[in-house]
């Protein structure tokens, strides 16, 4: 390492910062050279937009492991909140199709309702990993279970449907490139989700609540006697966790026009493997966010591979497991190769 | 710490007064295995159950597998210990469970299969549509639907699977698949929503619209994945009926869907009839009574009885719901269950 050249050097740490970024890009030229059908427009739209819901939930997932946690509630909750935006504003199935006017009022009082659902369970959360010092695998959990309980209890295993237009309108109107012979656009939902990493991307890098969220993962003892208020710090960044959970379940309703109460089911997997691959280590303190929604993209890429390969559907996991598992490895190598760049 | 075990003993408190035990008098008391409450037609299967049974003298007591055969393996153990007057089993796996049936019957509990049929042991009573039987249903609609659109058999299906892991999609897409392959210009693209969730459903339609634009035909294995198949249609700026849709199931969604024009057709488990049937027998079941063949009225459908190597099973015809007959009640996705009282055969 001795002999590198400072020119050398900053691109190695260029590429090991930006590692998923390269793996995404070289996944997306692999697929669209051999996978018939993937190189299209519209496919990477159909990335993007797939992406939205699992982005929004790995943001909140991420905040949290960066600070040192776990959250396992953020997939029930997501839940909870698609079925409580459901029942108030579809008018199918078990929906009771509350009637706002003007009609736009159903889009802010849904998000609110969605945010506050998503707010409430990772307050709780947030109370008993905090205050009463119970671990948040445990609490977290919990919340899983008990939540998406909530939700088949609150449904009766039956579904809502027919979400109301003014908030569909989000699933619906797209946005984008549209010239004669090239079309590229996605849903305002997946813009939304978008603004959510950049928002949140910024939070975490120019703020001193994200460097105090990375701080307090990286060494929380040391950060409450630099006088930082880290208890507070912790709940919130649960309840945040929460309500973005709650956002993400107010997408994945207009996502499928209303709520089932299986919805979700099998995000939380994939929020952790978005993260992991996304750099972000479980042992707190270290991640960004942009490379967080890279790890959505790279498995959204690898799903929409799949669906249009036409393998079994059990290949998915696999690629999924083995890909987490590429990625661990690749972490540990990036941060071996760190420490001798150092 | 005084509160954190105040708290403890309030939350167990609580969830002990849910526990509440059902004691009434009846013929007594049966269990239903039901193999999950995340779907539609189990749900409506427990009210329908309960409903019929309570009609001809027992109680019903439902334990939810959550999709789990290990659970339900624990189920069928802990319920044959209590030695109940009948079980009915609607398996999640249509292998994993034959032990527990062996061990129930042996116990002298007798089983009863419900809507999932299980033929490598017999069992006291098995009341079914028939999984295979909805694919072959599903494939004569196909036939028309895509005749109906150019002419003869031809065209491009979606054909998409609930959880690969699921022998009850399994099923279908045998039936369906083992008709349709009478017609070789028929294309079948065939993926799997995994875990039955439905934005999984709408991301395989996303995909595959864009792949191949000229689908003709979407089959979904369950009317809350066309949902999600629908709402990805609108999103890509589709009408109904520019692409046609069939699901199976009859769940309520689908029947709204018809009523909408986005779905053709909407294949039907006649679950009000499945589980009368259940009800109907019960007496001769419990007190082990032969159940001659032949044809029974069952809440006004046709059932055949037939003897089997697994047992005597009954077989209620499926329908296809289109347009012309959504709003007929007899279909259990109009959630309006018989008026007529269920009697026990004699």
């Amino acid at each position: 390492m001795d002999a590198m050249t400072p020119q050398t050097r900053r691109t190695l740490e260029f590429v090991l910062d930006n590692l998923v970024w390269f793996m995404l890009l070289a996944v997306l030229v692999v697929f669209s050279a051999f996978v018939p059908n993937y190189f299209q427009p519209g496919i990477f739209a159909n990335i993007i937009e797939a992406s939205s819901v699992l982005g929004v939930m790995s943001i909140g997932l991420a905040l949290v492991v960066i600070a040192g946690h776990m959250d396992l509630s953020v997939e029930s909750v997501a839940a909870l909140s698609a079925m409580a935006v459901g029942i108030l504003f579809c008018s199918a199935g078990i929906g009771i199709g509350v009637d706002l006017q003007p009609e736009w009022l159903a889009v802010p009082v849904s998000l609110f309702i969605a945010l506050g659902v998503g707010a409430a369970v990772g307050l709780l959360n947030g109370f008993l990993i905090v205050r009463w010092k119970v671990n948040a695998f445990i609490v977290t959990l919990a919340s899983y279970i008990w939540v998406r309980g909530l939700v088949l209890a609150l449904s009766g295993g039956r579904s809502a449907q027919d979400l109301a237009p003014a908030i569909r309108w989000f699933g619906t109107q797209r946005l984008g490139i549209d010239l004669p012979g090239f079309t590229f656009t996605v849903p305002l939902t997946a813009w939304l989700a978008i603004l959510c990493f950049v928002v949140f991307s910024f939070i975490m890098a120019k703020t001193p609540f994200g460097r105090h969220l990375m701080m307090i993962g990286g060494n929380e003892t040391a950060t409450f006697r630099a006088g930082i208020k880290v208890n507070k710090l912790l709940i919130i960044s649960f309840v945040m966790a929460g309500a973005i959970a709650g956002l993400a379940g107010w997408l994945l309703s207009i996502r499928t026009s209303g709520a089932t109460a299986n919805l979700g089911t099998g995000l939380l997997f994939n929020a952790f493997a978005a993260v992991v691959i996304g750099g972000v280590s479980l042992k707190g303190g270290v991640g960004a966010l942009p490379g967080v929604y890279a790890g959505v993209l790279l498995l959204s890429s690898i799903n929409t591979a799949i669906n249009l390969m036409g393998l079994p559907a059990t290949s998915t996991q696999v690629i999924h497991g083995l890909l987490v598992l590429a990625a661990v490895l690749l972490d540990t190598f990036k941060q071996t190769l760190r420490q001798k760049l150092a | 710490m005084k509160r954190l075990l105040l708290t403890v003993l309030g939350v167990i408190a609580l969830a002990m007064a849910m526990l509440t035990p059902a004691v009434a008098q009846s013929k007594g008391k049966v269990y239903y295995l039901v193999p999950t409450l995340l779907d539609e037609f189990q749900t409506g299967s427990v009210s329908a159950l309960e409903t019929f049974l309570k009609q001809v003298g027992y109680d019903v007591q439902t334990l939810n597998a959550d999709n789990k055969t290990d659970v339900q393996q624990s189920q069928m153990n802990d319920v044959i210990a209590l030695k109940p007057a009948a079980i009915i089993l609607a398996a999640v796996d249509f292998n994993a469970l034959k032990p527990s049936i062996e061990a129930a019957m042996a116990a002298g509990i007798p089983v009863v299969e419900f809507d999932r049929q299980i033929t490598s042991t017999p069992s006291a009573f098995t009341s079914v549509a028939g999984t295979i039987e909805i694919g072959y249903i599903a494939a004569e609609q196909a036939e028309k639907l895509l005749t109906a659109k150019y002419g003869s058999v031809k065209g491009k299906v979606l054909q998409i699977l609930g959880d690969p892991g699921d022998p009850y999609t399994l099923d279908i897409q045998k039936g369906f698949e083992e008709k349709m392959a009478a017609f070789a210009d028929v294309k079948i693209i065939s993926l799997p929503a995994m875990l039955w969730e439905a934005s999984n459903a709408g991301t395989i339609a996303a995909d595959q619209l864009v792949a191949n634009p000229d689908i003709d035909l979407i089959f979904s294995h369950a009317a809350h994945l066309s949902v999600a198949v629908v709402a990805s249609l609108e999103s890509a700026g589709k009408k109904p009926g520019d692409i046609m849709l069939m699901s199976s199931n009859g769940a309520p969604v689908g029947l709204d869907l018809i009523r909408k024009g986005w779905l053709n057709v909407e294949v039907e488990q006649p679950l009000y009839a499945q589980a009368a049937a259940v009800a109907a027998f019960m007496d001769k079941i419990v007190n082990k009574q032969e159940i001659k063949p032949g044809e029974y009225d069952i809440i006004g459908l046709n059932g055949v009885v037939t003897t089997e190597a697994w047992g005597p099973n009954i077989k209620l015809p499926g329908a296809a719901i289109d347009k012309s007959n959504v709003d007929d009640p007899k279909f259990w996705g109009n959630l309006k269950p018989p008026t007529d009282t269920v009697k026990a055969i004699e």
